[in-house]
């Protein structure tokens, strides 16, 4: 399963009902949709039926390779006796050889992949912890399909949102946890030719090949370097004069202003609007997929720059649009500075990169709590994705075989959602030490590739909730919202200060 | 001291136009240059100066070699892709103006459509000035000019209204002049507006008919004294004004970063130095070859040349203010988007017709041609005039 782009993109698309006007390629689009319509409700009629069996009971060993891989030190998973709650699902991980099987939603996967929605993102998890789990339990879970909604307009093509449900029972068949899983299932929009990318998944608008190094590189020279250095720390650098204080972009060595050689930058806020664009369908570039969106954004610092607007239909792209920015890792080496609407790249009151933004040199605009630091920063090596992709029971290739993710269409293997599930906990308790999960509502965005570095960002939004955030280069890899509870149910470990 | 009047051309040449020439460049280059001298009535030995662009893969010596040119007094290149075209002319009158030469050959040959095509994308860059200001836009695809100057034409649209019909306008016309041009690609072949509107997207706002055609073929003008033209069997057509120009924060078709996209300061500045330089006015002038690679930046010079207001091209063209028997007829000849694209010298071949009285869809009375090279890039005009 890849989580890519998901949410963000796919959380804003147009009504339902009102496919894009893709002419040929809608052909059949209402048989389709009938069948699919007839499936889904004979599905969810059949209502809830079990899951593969939970091979071994609730213990110590997969804790700790659990704990030790995502790097959890909370005593309470072991001297407490508890096991972590976003552990659930590795419960039920039916492990390597043993076929993945009923994800609830299969046979409808199945038609749309038959239907030319061979694409497929990860939008949402949502877990509902009813109690903490102690070592030695038993368990057995169950799989419910809920239902599809589409077929929507989204930024990776028209698609449909298939969701189900898998709850957990406890020995005296008690629930103790339940999961919603939401994913995009969509048509690759795509290339002249007719040469849709097989596979589909997990790529924004623009394109890129698989694998190797992104062919259109900028040149960079002594005067421009600080440029580009910033935005690999996800910095939107613009030059200032030292002197008389007149910004310039693109950069050069001397102020055409008052012809002072003395620079200095500031970093922007990353917002601005369309102030022009165009829609490139020919000839053929290098890397790229068109049609796709070139505009000259305007940015609130009064400069402009010249980018790619992601995450929109480019149909949908308007002059005088307020955009943000949204760093796109291409390659190995190179990161652009793109744009997204404005909204789409955050949720919530949580602003890690305008945080990130108000730590720039001098630029004081007052967005966001300057010096913030992220409450977790994973560097995310090799060894971290295949190590946690495990200790979650998660063999799926994508996550620990470099040249079959990469044939598979991602940039490198990237960090699997159960472990970004663990990532949220950790970030959550890190931040109200001694509470207890109730409810992690998670949207997936960007992948966290290997190579990358995984920034968690926590802020308190009252009533018991905790708002997280993880960034990776290419923008948001997961928003979350964390509802928590009053510890003490479980006993050792966890002190019982409430959540607020 | 002035250049008006001093110099003139006495000669043009050609190739046949055509998607694949298949000959070298270079042969092409000497081919057009042969042609311009028997127009003058002049002889290679008669050479002692040549022009080109920059671009141009023959350099001076190569053709002084090819056509036994004995020896140059004056070379000059002239940079910034089709922004040259006038130019050249321009060092070839000031050459001959102050006696650095007696007689100038400018010449642009390539392959263009069988070679190497300016409408593929871009790919790199080198660290010089030029690689770093390409390397502000490369990485995100935007990689041709007709990309470049569709970011301008969309915010031309925003500001005034402006729409593709519009745009489209310009091409039909270039292609109804083209069409009873036995010269030019698409001799008898026009289009309808419907026709324009139903082309395929090349860079939204831009279709296919909006962009001019990829052209293989050598044009070659010949430029000596007035005084020494009077004496060559050709009427002579005076330069009447020559000007190069660039604008504020001038880039190579990049100019979004500052003031406003709706506009081409650059050849707004070479026409005040025309309109200053010649005493002549917009009303002077009979007939106009406006450099024509897309179909958005002839109405911007329409207007950046005091034809019409701001804003107010559109509706020029619409009364049909191009056509031949309009109030300015533009490229009698079917310009770059009907004839061919030679990289705006086959426009300056073209103006002189009109002032010799010679082209084959010809203007009456033509006294005064302006003549513009591209734009979007440093630029450049002449005013070609009868003696």
């Amino acid at each position: 399963m890849t989580a890519a782009a998901g949410e963000s993109a796919a959380g804003r698309d147009a009504a339902a009902g009102a496919p894009e006007s893709t002419g040929a390629e809608s052909t059949g689009a209402e048989g389709v949709h009938d069948r699919l319509t007839a499936l889904a409700a004979r599905l969810a009629e059949a209502g809830e039926r079990p899951a593969p069996p939970c091979a071994d009971p609730v213990n110590e060993p997969m804790i700790r390779n659990w704990t030790q891989a995502l790097g959890d030190p909370d005593p309470a998973w072991h001297e407490g006796g508890l096991a972590p709650p976003a552990m659930i699902q590795v419960w039920s991980m039916p492990g390597l050889g043993t076929a993945k099987g009923g994800s609830a939603a299969d046979e409808v996967l199945r038609l749309l992949d038959e239907s030319g929605y061979r694409g497929v993102v990860a939008t949402n998890c949502e877990q509902t912890y009813d109690r903490y789990l102690r070592h030695g339990e038993r368990l057995r879970s169950t799989l419910r399909f809920d239902g599809i909604a589409g077929p929507k307009r989204t930024a990776m093509g028209e698609g449909y949102f298939v969701t189900w449900y898998q709850t957990w029972y406890d020995e005296r068949d008690e629930r103790v946890a339940e999961m919603l899983f939401r994913v995009l299932k969509f048509r690759p929009r795509e290339r002249p030719g007719g040469a849709g990318k097989p596979g589909g998944g997990g790529k924004g608008a623009g394109g890129k090949g698989a694998g190797g190094a992104y062919p259109l590189r900028p040149a960079v020279g002594p005067d421009t370097a600080f440029f580009w250095d910033g935005v690999k720390d996800g910095e939107l650098r613009i030059q200032r004069c030292a002197d008389c204080g007149a910004l310039r972009h693109p950069p050069g060595p001397v102020c055409p202003e008052c012809h002072s050689l003395s620079r200095e930058h500031v970093v922007a806020s990353g917002r601005g609007e369309v102030h022009s664009y165009v829609v490139h369908h020919h000839p053929p570039v290098p890397g790229r997929t068109p049609p796709y969106v070139v505009a000259v954004v305007e940015l609130e610092e009064g400069v402009r720059i010249v980018g790619n607007v992601n995450g929109v239909p480019p149909d949908e792209v308007k002059i005088g649009m307020p955009v943000e920015v949204a760093f796109e890792r291409m390659d190995d080496e190179l990161v652009l500075p793109q744009w997204v609407p404005a909204g789409a790249a955050r949720q919530g009151g949580d602003e890690a990169a305008e945080r990130k933004a108000g730590q720039g040199s001098g630029h004081g605009s007052g967005h966001g709590a300057a010096g913030e630091e992220p409450v977790l920063e994973i560097p995310l090596t090799p060894t971290f994705v295949i190590a946690t992709a495990l200790a979650t029971r998660d063999f799926t290739p994508v996550h620990h075989d470099t040249a079959l993710a990469r044939a598979q269409g991602t940039k490198d293997i990237f960090v699997n959602i159960l472990t970004t599930m663990g990532l949220v906990q950790r970030t959550a308790l890190a931040t109200v030490p001694g509470a207890e999960l109730e409810r992690v509502e998670v949207r997936l965005g960007a992948p966290a590739y290997a190579g990358d570095t995984l920034r968690l960002f926590a802020e308190r939004a009252g009533n018991g909730t905790v708002r997280v955030r993880g960034t990776v280069s290419l923008g948001d890899h997961v928003t979350a919202t964390v509802r928590l509870r009053r510890g003490g149910g479980h006993g050792g470990g966890h002190g019982t200060e409430a959540a607020r | 001291m002035t250049l008006s009047g001093k110099a003139a051309i006495a000669g043009i040449g050609a190739t046949e136009f055509s998607k694949e020439s298949g000959r070298s460049e270079l042969r092409l280059a000497a081919e057009a240059c042969l042609d311009a001298l028997r127009d003058a009535g002049l002889s290679p030995a008669d050479v002692d100066g040549l022009v080109t662009f920059t671009a141009d893969a023959s350099s001076e010596i190569a053709v002084q070699r090819e056509l036994g040119i004995p020896g140059l007094r004056f070379f000059s290149r002239v940079d910034y892709g089709g922004g040259a075209a006038c130019g050249t002319v321009a060092h070839a009158a000031m050459a001959v103006a102050t006696g650095q030469a007696d007689v100038v050959v400018c010449y642009r040959a390539f392959n263009e459509r069988s070679g190497h095509r300016f409408g593929q994308a871009t790919a790199s860059g080198r660290a010089d000035s030029t690689g770093l200001e390409f390397s502000w836009h490369l990485p995100y695809g935007f990689a041709t000019p007709a990309a470049w100057v569709a970011m301008q034409a969309r915010r031309y649209m925003h500001e005034y209204g402006a729409t593709s019909e519009d745009f489209g306008r310009v091409a039909v016309a270039m292609r109804r002049h083209a069409a009873t041009n036995p010269k030019a690609w698409f001799h008898g072949r026009p289009i309808t507006l419907e026709e324009h509107q139903a082309s395929r997207w090349i860079v939204d706002p831009l279709h296919l008919l909006d962009c001019c055609q990829e052209s293989d073929g050598g044009v070659a003008l010949v430029v000596t004294s007035a005084e020494r033209a009077r004496d060559l069997p050709r009427p002579p057509v005076l330069i009447n004004a020559a000007a190069q120009g660039t604008g504020p924060d001038q880039m190579m078709m990049f100019g979004y970063y500052r003031g406003d996209l709706a506009a081409l300061p650059a050849i707004g500045n070479v026409g005040a130095d025309l309109w200053r330089r010649s005493g002549l006015t917009p009303a002077d002038v009979q007939t106009a070859i406006l450099y024509d690679h897309f179909t958005p930046f002839v109405l911007l010079q329409l207007e950046e040349l005091g034809f019409c207001g701001r804003g107010e091209a559109g509706d020029f063209i619409r009364d049909g203010g191009i056509e031949i028997d309009g109030r300015l007829p533009v490229n009698p000849n079917g310009g770059q988007l009907g004839e061919a694209y030679i990289h705006g010298m086959n426009g300056i071949a073209e103006g002189v017709r009109q002032v010799r009285g010679s082209s084959v869809n010809q203007v009456p009375d033509v006294r005064n041609v302006l003549v513009t090279a591209g734009t979007g890039v440093p630029t450049s005009g002449l005013i070609l005039s009868a003696a």
